[in-house]
């Protein structure tokens, strides 16, 4: 609960009071709402540090997959007021192209490693080198093979899962890209339903009451798993969410929230409190969570107070962040050979040093994998541009006025 | 588990704040004010000092620059301090818990395995295996000699036993102490000590070791060691692996943690002959199976914890004689072989530190002990408050609602009603306007209290009939109201808060039960207005648990402790016998009404008379009024203490109110943070599912309470739902509040006035009235 506004200050409220929630962006004047960019920027941050660590908390300290198509959903119900056809192959465009890159650089890998699909036990048969074309349009998440080189090499040998592991959220946002105008059409209906039924689909799917093999499978319990929160997006973007009474949506999405973690406590995965591993408890945590985010949405025009002097990473890190996204978890295990080159330096020889490196191997891992994404950026990130159809940028942070205004136009 | 922290009983919204307020239920034939949306302003009775020595003017100028940073700096202090004490709570319970294996506890136990890698001598050879050194050798004892050991202690009740019974025959022992037990219970290994009997470690918390890591091997020691300095002062070198047996029970997964244990300096001492005493087969079982063929040395296993050890203490009575007479003699394990003593005196740090190690755990065993009483004392208290609050409001309801019920003869005498106000402009018109719709005859006086910010000019630019403006330099609310009695005409008095709007029949209402001559003051029902936030709906929870079951249950019992200021009604006779109001206490109301009480007046409520405020709607607001609330309470009550001893209906008041408005209000409060930790201790070490359902089945009791007085004030239940809420949120933020005034009380300090923020909205008097889900975009907090 935040000090700031002590009594006996003067009133801290701007002139004209703040819009409401319903309209993020005065009309007509295109501006980006910034708190929904520091959630983009957090759940990026969160994301790749859970993929360093791996620790299950992360999932419920801040369901980061869940508050990324929440605001994704919300800028397509807001893109969506012109005609949809246009929209949804213009969010295509722009999608693919950064995707390719990365597609392209991870089969050069897999094949260079000595991957032939046809021969994959996992995807073999006629449908194998069928399915590399998700590669190119991912109506399902890309094949790669579990395990590919040795475990000796110079990268751990489940690296290909791990590198093309982040393209299912790919395909789910082509998914929820290419159902949004009919969802739309549906929550302008129903919204409560259409709200609501994602949450239902998950629970008859991660109950196992009915189960659908395969990528098909996947894919509709990733659809099902966000769904609810996708469509909380297009609440958030005209407005329904804020005509709730606030003690009404935030006792409910507690309740929500209460719910899924009962459902994780029975159901632990492998990583025991790991939401990614429980459908029916990430949907109904990251469902709730985003309700509560989205109800207290104060609308920023700019980082206040403290948070100002982020402002600049958090500009670069959503003009980027699909680059980021695809290419940090492969940027993580490319940081392994990188610190292991330090072993060979010549002072290593020493027990006590090697000793030390290897306590503080997470450390250096953590503190490397920032240049790194950094340099991707730089590298690939103008992919993202190009997409856009807008003029190259090698490092979007925003600094300067043209840019500014250049980025208000964005999305 | 409602511990309201409320001082008041019951929510008295004396000082809202700039908000909008519109009735729920408007009448057509209303007055603008009730159509319109009502902007309410905060009165801030500023300036108390607690003991009323108040510089005059000081509310006037600067207070918002000035407040800030003050604010700022106590600010650590109230979270600090009761954040502090709960982490300790939370810790004392913790080591409690492990101590009492409740937490870090490992019951998995290895079955057999190989043994291909034990060597043979070791497998035949005697109970005591030595392995210090990279030796591998082990040792028997001598023939005539019997080396009783006793596992898993100290108990408090069967360990006495055990060493009454071995003094008694002269005999030693070994005792394999745990470490939780010898820090639960130091007094028992010092007597081991001094009666000559040897102490061995049986590990801190008896897991299988086969299963621990080699750290966790050596913390169990270092901790089991550390318990024996803090109890006995010594260290030992003997050791028994928690379920072991015999040598030849050694395997490929026992004996390597063996090894590692010798490698640190300990003998390993198994048995060989096992009375199995733990089954409780009979005395006679026992004696059978624990003597040795044909006069043989022999280290005997018993045990002296883990259950009834009465037989175990027969066995030993008979067979103690018995095998002394057959030349046995019972020495401890090194008197036996021969050897020095396993025990060294520990001096030193590592004394100091077992010494503070068996002190803590004291500590936390006796403060567990109080902490469980005191759960019990709450659990009774807030059951019975809430059975107490169902019966009698229950009782109340349906004497008041008896279609033959009257106070007396209809009340249709003109009345006052009094309305202070400081620097009210955003609300007063409202205010006044909703007093003009009244179907009952009034004059309004209204105060001003050197408002800045032309409140009385409003007030007089409207031009109303039967409406008066006094004006006064700044000098707080009880002078205020004080100066609108001189100026009163009628005998019967309304006070209400200048940021409050009534609806048409609240005065008719709140006055009828002056029909009756015995009644001195009456209080009417609040209702908060913006109960669309979630602190909003918080409070609006409250108020209406305050209202329907609080005060139904004090008018029951004639002891309410508070007529609300935001509406109530005087008999001015009363007010003038017991001398006005007093600027004495920060909580005027409470005082007044106390006084009244003591006075033999009788105060009543009236249920009907409704009174719209607007509640707090950031935390710090809300803090600052329940700060003051909750030290007006204390104050109030201290001041009128004397009323325990007098006679008369104020020893009534003395000896029935006073103690029961202090145990619920004050006490009560005060002891419940301790169902947090418990819950939290609960959901952390278990049992996390009974905690859960405990949890809920209270919740399921607080949400019944509630739905009656739902039911009862004819609310929607919908605000309900944001009960399981209130309870992990809000009600810790009234102890910690409650906490802070204790604080206050006891160290003396002043409590400086905060004057609460506007917000600025402002909406031309009689608008349209505004969407109540516009106005929480303003709320920075809830």
């Amino acid at each position: 609960m935040s000090h700031a506004f002590a009594p006996g200050h003067p009133p801290t409220l701007p002139a004209t009071p703040p819009a409401a929630p319903g309209t993020p962006a005065a009309p007509g004047r295109p501006g980006r709402d910034r708190y929904l960019d520091l959630l983009r920027s957090l759940a990026l941050v969160r994301v790749v540090v859970y993929h360093l660590f791996g620790w299950a908390w992360l999932t419920i300290l801040f369901p980061s997959m869940g508050v990324m198509f929440a605001l994704a959903g919300s800028l397509m119900a807001r893109s969506l007021k012109r005609p949809a056809q246009g929209v949804v192959k213009g969010r295509i465009r722009r999608l693919l192209p950064p995707m390719w890159v990365f597609s392209a650089a991870v089969l050069l890998l897999l094949f260079a490693g000595g991957w032939s699909v046809g021969d994959d036990p996992d995807h073999g048969g006629a449908w194998g080198p069928v399915s590399l074309a998700n590669y190119v349009f991912p109506v399902g998440a890309p094949p790669f093979p579990w395990h590919l080189g040795d475990k000796a090499g110079l990268l751990e040998d489940t690296w290909p899962a791990q590198a093309a592991g982040p393209l299912w959220y790919i395909r789910a946002y082509l998914w929820f890209v290419i159902a949004s105008p009919l969802l739309l059409w549906a929550f302008r209906r129903a919204p409560w339903v259409t709200l609501a039924a994602p949450l239902a689909l998950t629970a008859v799917i991660g109950t196992g009451l009915v189960t659908i093999p395969g990528e098909t499978g996947n894919a509709v319990t990733d659809f099902a798993q966000y769904g609810s929160c996708w469509v909380l997006g297009f609440a958030h973007q005209d407005g329904t969410l804020a005509r709730v009474p606030r003690y009404l949506a935030v006792s409910a999405a507690t309740l929500v929230m209460a719910l899924g973690l009962w459902w994780a406590s029975g159901h632990l995965g492998p990583d025991g409190w790991d939401l990614n591993d429980i459908p029916l408890a990430q949907a109904a945590w990251s469902f709730g969570f985003v309700v509560i985010l989205l109800q207290y949405a104060p609308s920023w025009r700019e980082l206040p107070g403290r948070l100002a002097k982020w402002d600049k990473l958090v500009t670069l890190s959503n003009n980027r962040a699909v680059t980021i996204y695809l290419w940090h978890n492969l940027l993580i295990m490319a940081t392994v050979p990188i610190i292991d080159l330090a072993y060979d330096l010549p002072f290593m020889a020493d027990e006590r040093w090697s000793s030390a490196l290897d306590t503080t191997y997470m450390l250096w891992m953590t503190l490397l994998v920032w240049p790194l994404i950094g340099l991707m950026v730089v590298a690939v990130g103008w992919v993202e541009d190009l997409a856009a159809k807008r003029r190259p940028r090698l490092w979007p942070n925003g600094a300067g006025a043209s840019s500014r205004g250049r980025r208000a136009v964005a999305r | 588990m409602n511990l309201r922290t409320d001082p008041g009983g019951s929510p008295r919204p004396q000082h809202g704040r700039t908000q909008h307020v519109h009735p729920p239920h408007s009448h057509p034939q209303n007055g603008p004010a009730l159509n319109s949306t009502l902007h309410t302003g905060h009165r801030a009775p500023a300036g108390h000092t607690p003991r009323g020595v108040r510089p005059k003017g000081r509310r006037g100028k600067g207070r918002r620059g000035k407040a800030a940073p003050a604010r700022r700096r106590r600010l650590p202090l109230r979270y600090l301090l009761p954040s502090l004490l709960l982490v300790a709570l939370l810790a004392m319970l913790m080591l409690r818990g492990y101590v009492h294996s409740e937490i870090a506890a490992d019951h998995r136990v290895r079955p057999p395995a190989p043994t291909d890698h034990v060597p043979e001598k070791i497998l035949e050879g005697g109970p005591v295996i030595d392995t210090r050194g990279g030796r591998e050798t082990t040792m028997s004892v001598p023939d005539h000699r019997l080396v009783l050991t006793f596992d898993d202690g100290p108990d408090p009740e069967w360990t006495p036993k055990v060493l009454d019974v071995l003094k008694e025959h002269h005999a030693h022992g070994v005792f394999f102490v745990t470490g939780t037990m010898a820090s639960r219970h130091p007094g028992l290994v010092q007597r081991m000590v001094d009666e000559g009997h040897e102490v061995g470690l049986h590990t801190f918390n008896h897991p299988d070791l086969s299963y621990q890591s080699e750290s966790r091997i050596d913390r169990e020691l270092s901790q089991n060691q550390l318990a024996l300095a803090g109890a006995a002062g010594i260290r030992t070198s003997l050791f028994r692996p928690p379920y072991s047996s015999f040598a030849d029970a050694m395997d490929d997964k026992s004996y390597p943690v063996t090894k590692h244990i010798g490698s640190r300096g300990y003998l390993t001492v198994v048995n060989n002959t096992d009375s199995e005493d733990w089954k409780r087969p009979g005395v006679d079982e026992i004696i059978r199976r624990a003597t040795p063929e044909g006069g043989k040395g022999a280290i005997v296993l018993m045990h002296d914890s883990g259950g009834d050890r009465s037989q175990t203490v027969a066995a030993l009575d008979r067979f103690l004689p018995a095998l002394q007479k057959q030349g046995y003699e019972f020495g401890n394990l090194t008197e036996a072989l021969d050897a020095p003593s396993a025990h060294t005196k520990v001096s030193g740090v590592e004394l100091w530190k077992g010494k503070s190690w068996v002190f803590l755990v004291g500590a936390a065993e006796h403060i567990t002990d109080g902490l469980v009483v005191a759960l019990a004392v709450i659990g009774v208290l807030v059951f019975t408050r809430f059975g107490l609050m169902l019966l009698l409001s229950a009782a109340h309801a349906r004497r008041v609602r008896r279609r033959d019920f009257r106070w007396g003869p209809p009340v249709t005498e003109p009345v006052s009603v009094l309305v202070p106000a400081y620097n009210e402009a955003k609300c007063i018109e409202a205010t006044v306007r909703s007093l003009m719709a009244s179907d009952h005859p009034i004059e309004v006086v209204v105060i001003d209290d050197g408002s800045s910010d032309g409140t009385a000019r409003i007030v007089e630019g409207l031009r109303l009939p039967y409406v008066r403006v006094v004006r006064q330099l700044n000098a707080g609310k009880p002078a205020a109201l004080n100066r609108g009695l001189a100026n009163a005409s009628h005998d019967i008095v309304v006070m209400m808060d200048g940021d409050t709007v009534f609806e048409e029949s609240t005065v008719r209402e709140l006055v009828q039960p002056f029909a009756d001559p015995r009644v001195g003051a009456v209080a009417g029902n609040a209702k908060v207005g913006n109960r669309d936030s979630l602190i909003g709906a918080w409070q609006h929870i409250e108020y209406v648990m305050g209202f329907n079951l609080d005060r139904r249950m004090y008018d029951v019992l004639r002891c309410m402790p508070t007529i609300p200021g935001a509406v109530g009604a005087f008999r001015r006779s009363a007010l003038e016998r017991v001398g006005g109001m007093s600027d004495d206490t920060l909580a005027e109301d409470t005082d007044i009404t106390m006084a009244l009480h003591r006075d033999g007046w009788r105060v009543v409520y009236a249920e009907k008379a409704r009174a719209w405020t607007e509640a707090p709607e950031t935390v710090q607001q809300l803090w600052s009024q329940r700060y003051r609330w909750s030290y007006g309470t204390m104050q109030a009550i201290w001041k009128h203490r004397r009323a325990v001893v007098e006679r008369g209906p104020s020893g009534r008041f003395g000896r029935v109110g006073l103690p029961l408005v202090s145990l619920f209000m004050v006490l009560a409060p005060l002891l419940a943070p301790l169902i947090d930790v418990f819950l939290l201790y609960g959901l952390l070490f278990g049992p996390t599912e009974k905690t859960v359902a405990a949890w809920l089945g209270v919740l399921a009791v607080q949400a019944v309470c509630a739905a009656y007085a739902f039911r009862l004030d004819r609310e929607r239940m919908t605000h309900l739902i944001s009960l399981p809420l209130q309870q992990i949120l809000y009600r810790q933020l009234m102890y910690v509040v409650l906490l802070q005034s204790w604080i206050t009380a006891l160290t003396g300090g002043r409590l400086r006035w905060q004057k609460l923020r506007r917000t600025g909205v402002l909406d031309a008097p009689g608008a349209i009235p505004r969407q109540r889900s516009g106005s929480h975009d303003r709320s920075p907090v809830a």
